[in-house]
């Protein structure tokens, strides 16, 4: 009875683990303004969220066939999800015109606001000198 | 024995249900995406919960065919995952006249704001950086800001 009991709160805190991390990967889904964080956001999901739901399914389940497959099928998911999210970013770094707004976020400071255009086009200016030196 | 049963049943509704309004909130960021690349993103995820639905409930109703089910589930939903991507960078290059290479990728971010340093991509951006850049920009009809830079 004792053990049973002990089962029973290990699978549940198994599974309201892997729920916790659904709510945080469908909060950064939701929260994000880039495609590619919001990728961040649902690879969390699909990893650590899977894995805890499924393992406290395996805990009620035992050791038996059913804890096989479904021990599969997150081995599958841990194949097929960075594939599926290589293909989504690529198709992201492709299609999308307006990529490199992801790295205004760290030139924006407010101190230096009226100075950051020419600030920037001087650090540009100096990268270009650099690549021309190693193509000579 | 009852009030266990009875634990594992509320349990399992509790789960299911909170999985149904997760489910809720990632079809509307999949209705209000901006992109299509979001809307992947959320479908991609509805999938997985959706999983998780169907392997509670193999275990909340006992039915073992609801595992393999499961698993057929996960498969079709990386293969649409895949042929989505594959489809939308088709019909965007299409669009554009070129083809799917990484030099494409470097293209799309050698052509962003003159005002940003883009620190990922150093080899392709490098390779795309050579002899064969100026007859692609003069042939797109664009003005480089890279070349001016030079002078």
């Amino acid at each position: 009875m004792v053990f049973a009991w002990c089962r029973f709160a290990a699978a549940a805190i198994c599974l309201s683990i892997g729920l916790v991390f659904m709510v945080l990967a469908v909060f950064g889904v939701n929260r994000f303004h880039k495609a590619l964080n919001r990728m961040h956001a649902a690879a969390l999901g699909d990893t650590l969220g899977i894995l805890f739901v499924f393992l406290g399914l395996m805990m009620i389940r035992g050791f038996s066939f059913d804890s096989l497959k479904l021990f599969l099928v997150i081995l599958f998911f841990w194949i097929a999800s960075p594939v599926s999210g290589h293909m989504i970013s690529r198709l992201e770094a492709m299609t999308d015109e307006d990529l490199g707004e992801i790295f205004v976020l760290n030139q924006v400071k407010p101190a230096e606001k009226g100075m950051g255009k020419e600030h920037s086009k001087e650090k540009k200016k100096k990268g270009n000198a650099g690549k021309g030196e190693k193509k000579n | 024995m009852e009030i266990i049963e009875q634990a594992y049943q509320g349990l399992f509704t509790v789960v299911v249900l909170f999985l149904a309004l997760l489910i809720i909130c990632c079809i509307l960021r999949s209705a209000i995406g901006p992109r299509t690349a979001d809307r992947i993103i959320a479908i991609n995820m509805t999938g997985t919960m959706i999983i998780m639905i169907i392997a509670v409930l193999s275990v909340m109703l006992d039915q073992n065919y609801l595992v393999d089910i499961c698993l057929i589930y996960a498969m079709i939903s990386f293969l649409g995952v895949v042929v989505l991507c594959k489809i939308y960078t088709g019909v965007y290059l299409q669009k554009k006249h070129r083809k799917a290479t990484f030099e494409a990728i470097a293209e799309n971010i050698h052509d962003q704001q003159p005002d940003t340093d883009v620190h990922c991509f150093d080899s392709p951006e490098a390779e795309y950086a050579g002899d064969g850049r100026e007859g692609k920009a003069d042939g797109k009809g664009k003005p480089d800001k890279k070349k001016e830079g030079h002078s």
